[in-house]
């Protein structure tokens, strides 16, 4: 059955939890992901999911990739333990720039064109190997990153973590004195 | 051309007029600043607007990849003013990620006066190639070594016999890491802020292995 294309944005008040926060983007990626499989899979150009897509790829997807790359990572380098082994996932983050600017270029030239993604394989390719990667990605975070995140971050930590997301999307109160962004 | 610059100033002096027109009698009632800032030559924000202060209240000192060395006639001349002159009460260190100088300091290719400049910077890297090479992404490998060039200046400073005197004066200072991501502006403390000659000499104690772990990134 085909998903919603309106997938739900997530309340800004949960950003005063970031991991949840995080955790619940990724719900979204999933769903992303799914829509970009169809989009890849169909015989006619479906502007709608298209439209939802490019806004996903433009402003929530590096914003999401920000978070990560300044405050998660960051954070975990200054307080994880060797037992915790996160150097396993080290990071390249030009790659997954690189993978939405080219995959923005493919959905737009298909609204441009009028040609569904279907008829060149090397663009319907260029989609699938993005949302392999990007549920690799997700299930790496959701399994590894995001519990050894909750056991060694403080709440200081996470506090901190929530005004800056708050900042970086325009968000935070500035009277405020707690933690929570403005909604 | 240059002229445009010289105009520019003449609506930019207007403009500070219309919106406060006793600007010209606060700049001269200004206390000293109480903040030094150390930043790099190449940071494309001004530091007062980082820090929403007006540009008296912080004193800049700007260098090639905002090194701090104790051999460094131009900053020691700028420390023995914002110490005995000015007395400011903080010394932020701050870097940013981009640096395009921590990027010329890794590339192995030659720079001329740059590679003199830039040998410590060049030397993190080289000390610390193993754990280095693991990180794929060059972007991110230079971020990591502009956070370790922050720290390694901090520690050089609470090494510097003018910071050192100032503490011996009971004169109160604290030096401070900071970094500041070009993409979102924001700025990150890099936890390592001492403030007297007991957090010095821990600071400058060899740094625990863990201190220069790298740990997680986006990609497996």
């Amino acid at each position: 059955m085909k998903q919603p294309t309106v997938i739900e944005p997530i309340p800004p008040a949960l950003m005063a939890e970031p991991l949840n926060w995080l955790f619940a983007e990724h719900y979204r990626h999933r769903h992303y992901c799914s829509l970009i499989e169809q989009i890849a899979a169909a015989a006619v150009v479906p502007h709608e999911d298209i439209q939802a897509t490019l806004g996903f790829l433009r402003r929530d997807l590096p914003l999401h990739i920000v978070d990560e790359e300044d405050d998660l990572f960051p954070l975990l380098r200054r307080r994880c333990q060797p037992e915790d082994e996160l150097d396993l996932a080290l990071g390249n983050h030009r790659d997954d720039i690189d993978a939405v600017a080219q995959l923005v270029e493919v959905l737009e030239a298909a609204l441009r064109q009028e040609r569904p993604v279907s008829d060149d394989p090397q663009a319907q390719q260029l989609l699938t190997a993005f949302v392999a990667r990007e549920r690799s990605h997700i299930a790496l975070e959701n399994a590894v990153v995001l519990p050894i995140a909750r056991l060694r971050l403080t709440q200081e930590d996470l506090d901190l973590f929530s005004r800056r997301m708050a900042a970086r999307r325009g968000l935070l109160d500035r009277t405020a004195t707690t933690s929570a962004p403005a909604a | 051309m240059i002229a445009t610059l010289l105009d520019n100033n003449l609506t930019w002096a207007a403009e500070r007029a219309r919106a406060d027109a006793n600007w010209l009698q606060h700049r001269d009632d200004a206390a000293p600043p109480d903040y030094l800032w150390i930043g790099c030559s190449d940071s494309r924000i001004p530091a007062h607007e980082l820090v929403g202060l007006e540009p008296g209240e912080l004193l800049v000192h700007r260098n090639i990849a905002n090194l701090a060395p104790n051999g460094d006639l131009n900053l020691l001349a700028v420390l023995q003013l914002a110490l005995e002159t000015l007395k400011v009460r903080h010394i932020i260190v701050c870097g940013h990620t981009g640096c395009r100088s921590v990027h010329l300091a890794l590339d192995k290719r030659r720079h001329g006066v740059l590679d003199h400049w830039l040998r410590s910077v060049r030397r993190l890297g080289e000390d610390q190639a193993a754990t280095l090479r693991a990180v794929r992404d060059p972007e991110t490998r230079t971020n990591i070594v502009a956070e370790w060039n922050v720290v390694d200046q901090v520690r050089s400073l609470a090494g510097n016999p003018l910071v050192r005197d100032a503490w011996r004066r009971r004169q109160p200072l604290t030096l401070h890491g900071w970094m500041h991501a070009i993409r979102d502006g924001l700025l990150s403390d890099l936890e390592v802020s001492v403030s007297s000659r007991a957090d010095a000499a821990r600071l400058l104690s060899p740094a625990p292995a863990t201190q220069r772990r790298l740990s997680a990134g986006r990609r497996p």
